[in-house]
């Protein structure tokens, strides 16, 4: 009596089950590339933000603790100075007890530019290094009188900010901010009587 | 007598495995997506954060008797609108999808007034072209230096 075990796939099987593997898998590598790109473009963008964020979050905080100091010939110079490759003011430094002068510096560059801030004596450090397509700030002095008003009215001092940041790669969303910084100190030093 | 076994596995039990490995796969890649997503929604919720401390930040500066109480929406604001009778104008940067709210109250003691409220609400869409919106709120008190 002859019994044949047959323990083996058929071909056909074979044939089907690797293609379905095949459609299958490749999706999932298709899936996992794209998730993938899509990841790390958001990760720029992130890194990007948070750069933005830290850059305004630092650029506020000196701005609110800006203060009016006559300078050196007694005068009152302009309480912000800008120029497009420069932003100075003088804040108060409470580790000092006394008025520092406190610059911010943008090197622009074709691949990418920084900024860079300076307190007082201390060394130069560096914000956001080879990120900055392009940025601009100035200060706005504006000055308002009510209509029935025998007072020189409210004069409102702000610094109207415009920043793009973008990654080496290019391959990321670039960051813009545009906004407006008013320094509450500064305007109410300004406009006390 | 002839007798055949085929002890391999059968297709449905191998299309069934495959399906069951997809199910699992599903939260992984479900993962990614969200994470882009959130990095969306930080990215979203910055611009408002940093709309709301730009409105905030000019009613902070003004002097105390220039700070008009009542309220405000995105159309009496934006544009170089009026703020209430005041001269002062609102300067606002144009940002897309954002709506401002403005809000400011008395706080009076004796018939005198302490403090101004001021609320400032910005919504603004979950995701870009979506209908859900959010909402960020920041509120702070302004003390009357004349007292």
């Amino acid at each position: 009596m002859k019994t044949c075990k047959t323990r083996a796939f058929t071909l056909v099987e074979i044939i089907v089950v690797c293609g379905i593997v095949t459609v299958f898998l490749g999706t999932a590598i298709m899936l996992f590339t794209n998730f993938r790109r899509g990841f790390s473009r958001s990760e720029g963008t992130a890194v990007l933000m948070q750069d933005g964020a830290l850059f305004l979050a630092r650029l506020r905080t000196d701005l609110n603790n800006a203060v009016i100091a006559p300078d050196a010939s007694g005068g009152t110079p302009a309480q912000i100075n800008t120029t497009p490759d420069q932003l100075s003011f003088m804040v108060y430094s409470s580790r000092e007890a006394k008025a520092l002068p406190v610059i911010y510096r943008y090197l622009a560059a074709e691949n990418g530019g920084s900024i860079f801030r300076r307190e007082g004596g201390e060394k130069e450090r560096e914000l956001i290094k080879d990120r900055v397509a392009s940025l601009t700030w100035q200060t706005e002095l504006e000055r308002f009188v009510e209509p029935d008003s025998t007072g020189s009215g409210t004069i409102r001092l702000s610094i109207g900010l415009d920043m793009k940041l973008k990654m080496k790669s290019g391959d990321e969303k670039p960051f813009s901010l545009k906004t407006s910084i008013f320094p509450a100190r500064l305007n109410r030093q300004l406009n006390s009587p | 007598m002839n007798k055949t076994q085929r002890s391999g596995l059968s297709m449905i039990e191998i299309v069934f495995s495959i399906g069951i490995l997809a199910l699992i796969m599903l939260p992984v890649f479900m993962t990614f997506s969200s994470g882009n997503r959130n990095i969306q929604l930080t990215d979203s919720e910055f611009r408002a954060h940093t709309a709301a401390i730009e409105l905030m930040e000019q009613i902070v500066s003004l002097p105390f008797g220039q700070i008009k109480s009542g309220e405000y929406d995105s159309d009496t604001i934006i544009d170089g609108g009026q703020f209430a009778d005041g001269p002062v104008l609102f300067k606002l940067s144009p940002v897309e999808d954002l709506r401002h709210t403005l809000k400011i109250e008395d706080i009076k003691r004796d018939g005198k007034t302490l403090f101004k409220k001021v609320t400032v609400t910005i919504k603004f869409a979950a995701a870009p072209g979506s209908d859900r919106i959010r909402e960020f709120f920041m509120k702070t008190l302004v003390a009357n230096e004349n007292l």
